[in-house]
């Protein structure tokens, strides 16, 4: 039971990670608080089953599709609405959350609600590990996870592109002056977080089902395990991943499935109280504050 | 100071003739069925869409007669959004008291999902004197409610059956299991809802304590849990033959998948919404063979031709729609409760709630549900014959894909058969 709990908590927290790491990239290198993530995370699944139930192309071919399809309407979100209030945290907010409630609100509307709206896991298989059965779409899971992390560090440590990116995200001024066109790479940000947002649906939407309210969900999730790791630091998404993942199954299993809900709440309140700024967060300003 | 007079006088004469007949044509409006509910939960939209069924079928008759004028119904639905998870009772009142007050319903039928919803909306409707049919939710509070205070309560009524009706159902199953399996251990997995928490308990009470089963556990969950792997290892580890699941919000189906995933060696029988309906089988890739589920109400996602008219109702469902009903709750009965008000409008004849209401409570129409009366607290009344009461069934998912009714005896077109991999103990 002990080792089952660990094992499934380790898939929770990789899959927290996979959530909450394309809001993350995108407020870390342009600001921007994208409150649409939800709701491209679920048009993303919804542009997959449609191309899958509907038009009947492969499955890959069809995530693959709603992977680019996503990646560009973040791009096109950027472009022609976020450019126009950027700067302005409140109106950014404000536009994200209305654009992610009419895209939500728009698929609920259109019907797209029932149980048939679920994707095909990729490998039909169980494994026995550490005393309890896992399925191959958990384990697939925690390796694209960990290959996507580490796919992230490289291209933000060793492309010219992804060393733009942590210029921008460290002082914009300075890489304007190196030549560095910062609403290219704000656009960029927001588009890559979109579509790290598709590549986590197409991988996770398996295990459950497609609705709306799963856009509101994930936006949840994402922002509890970057409040509690410190926006725009991926190192601590990553740990806040693994505490939220790992206190959640462990109250599953030794408190009440009852509280499950409960423990990333009361963690992202002790964090507000103690450290405002998230465990890895570099706003100084809310550090000073306090 | 004539000339003024007389087209004084004309005046009049055109605001006479331009309102009487405006009079009349209100007279004649078609009678408002308000329907407040979660319109974007699967059991909200089918509902709706069986509301807008049976009000065409009466339409098409030329309507309700009401003290000899023959009226047209119409729909005005709400969404109240109170099933979605973090959207506050509060929210949920004021949607319905938007709908009460800018539609003006003659009645409302579906009414809330949630009976918190409800039980917190039963004053808004007693303040307005709307009579509700209510087809979702199912917490007998409300029914307490109204047998506190008849008199104040006395407008909300319910056609579908309630928690204590399902346990009663689930009891049924569960000793057809024990009967044929010899199985007494039971792990109780239920919703965090009050319907479910209330099914759940009623089910430790009135049959589990009282029939020798050991509950092993029982676990609640949030509204919106997208993950069950501990309580399937706590029931694998505890030994459990029987998983009882209560749930209806759309991550349940996440607990099948995980189930099949985690090769737990239990029967799983309760109510999980995804598996009510003919699409299950695709949805979860035909791997809910064995799978048992109860079906609140005859004529939803399942028909019986013991009940002639839930068959007629569900193909003429999927002939409008285009599909079949997938949902296993709420949906033939609101259906059945436009039948049920446009009867006891026509044998009131007034629209006056009052004594609507006194119409409602001499109901006693077969149906598509079986046998529609309403007992205490205003409660259709369910049990096991369709020519006594309305019903509800308990179906079993076949290897090969199909749906068979178990329980109860009076509609049951097949056995309980044990999954590949389960073994009797008798």
């Amino acid at each position: 039971m002990f080792l089952g709990t660990v094992v499934y908590a380790l898939i929770n927290s990789v899959i927290l990670a996979l959530m909450a790491i394309g809001f993350n990239l995108t407020f870390g290198i342009s600001g921007v608080a994208n409150f649409a993530y939800g709701a491209l995370y679920v048009t993303a699944a919804y542009v997959s089953w449609m191309l899958l139930n509907l038009l009947k192309l492969p499955y890959f071919l069809s995530a693959f599709i709603s992977i680019l399809f996503t990646t560009l309407l973040g791009a096109l979100m950027y472009r022609f609405i976020l450019l126009r209030v950027r700067g302005q945290a409140l109106s950014e907010v404000i536009a994200t959350f209305g654009i992610g409630l009419a895209i939500l609100e728009l698929f609920r509307y259109l019907g797209f609600v029932g149980f048939e709206y679920t994707l095909p896991v990729f490998i039909d298989q169980s494994f026995f590990i550490l005393g309890a059965y896992v399925d191959m779409q958990r384990i697939l899971i925690v390796i694209f996870g960990a290959l996507l992390i580490l796919g992230l560090w490289v291209f933000t440590h060793h492309t010219s592109l992804g060393l733009a990116f942590r210029g921008i995200a460290q002082d914009e001024r300075t890489a304007l002056s190196l030549g560095i066109d910062s609403d290219w790479i704000a656009t960029l940000a927001v588009s890559f977080g979109a579509g790290l947002a598709a590549i986590a649906a197409t991988i996770i939407i398996p295990l459950g089902s497609i609705s709306p309210s799963e856009g509101y969900s994930v936006l949840i999730k994402a922002l509890a395990v970057c409040i509690i790791g410190g926006l725009g630091s991926t190192g601590g998404v990553i740990v806040a991943s693994f505490i939220i993942g790992f206190a959640e199954r462990f109250t599953d299993s030794y408190i009440s499935s009852h509280w499950t809900m409960i423990v990333s709440l009361a963690a992202i309140l002790i964090v507000l109280i103690v450290k405002p700024s998230g465990l890895f967060g570099e706003q100084k300003e809310l550090e000073e504050r306090i | 100071m004539k000339r003024k007079l007389a087209l004084f006088g004309l005046l009049l004469i055109v605001s006479f003739i331009w309102i009487t007949p405006v009079t009349h044509v209100s007279a004649a409006e078609p009678i408002v069925i308000g329907v407040p509910t979660s319109l974007g939960f699967l059991e909200g939209k089918e509902a709706h869409k069986a509301v807008q069924i049976a009000v065409s079928e009466i339409n098409a008759k030329g309507g309700v007669n009401v003290g000899g004028t023959n009226r047209l119904l119409k729909v005005a639905a709400a969404d109240l959004r109170d099933a979605a998870p973090g959207v506050p009772v509060p929210e949920a009142l004021l949607g319905l008291e938007k709908n009460i007050l800018e539609q003006k319903p003659a009645a409302i039928v579906v009414g809330p999902f949630r009976s918190e919803a409800l039980i917190a909306g039963m004053d808004i409707i007693a303040k307005y004197k709307v009579p509700m049919l209510g087809t979702v939710a199912m917490s007998p509070t409300s029914e307490k409610k109204i047998k506190e205070d008849p008199e104040k309560y006395k407008y909300i009524f319910r056609t579908c059956l309630n928690s204590i009706f399902l346990a009663k159902y689930l009891a049924g199953g569960m000793a057809l299991i024990n009967k044929e399996f010899g199985f007494n251990k039971v792990f109780v997995m239920h919703q965090d809802v009050a319907w479910a928490r209330a099914g759940a308990g009623a089910m430790k009470a009135m049959f589990f304590d009282k029939a020798g089963w050991d509950v092993l556990g029982m676990e609640a969950y949030p509204t919106g849990s997208a993950d069950f792997s501990s309580g399937l290892m706590k029931a694998r580890a505890s030994g459990a033959q029987v998983i009882m699941p209560i749930f209806d919000m759309p991550q349940s189906g996440i607990l099948v998948k995980q189930w099949k995933a985690m090769k737990v060696p239990a029967l799983m029988f309760g109510f999980i919404s995804p598996l009510a309906g003919s699409q299950a089988w695709k949805t979860f890739d035909g791997k809910i063979g064995g799978g048992m589920n109860c079906i609140f109400e005859i004529g939803n996602s399942i028909a019986s031709p013991n009940v002639p008219k839930s068959l007629a109702f569900t193909s003429k469902y999927k002939q409008v729609f285009g599909s079949d009903i997938q949902s296993g709750h709420g949906v033939a009965p609101a259906y059945e409760s436009v039948y049920i008000l446009a009867e006891a409008i026509e044998r009131a004849g007034s629209l006056d709630p009052d004594a609507i209401v006194a119409e409602l409570e001499k109901t006693d129409r077969m149906g598509v549900l079986g046998r529609v009366k309403y007992g205490e607290g205003n409660q259709a009344v369910y049990g096991i014959d369709p020519n006594e009461t309305a019903v509800g069934a308990v179906i079993q998912w076949t290897e090969d894909g199909k749906r068979k009714i178990v329980f109860p005896e009076t509609l049951a077109n097949g056995k309980i058969h044990l999954p590949p991999g389960l073994k009797s103990m008798k």
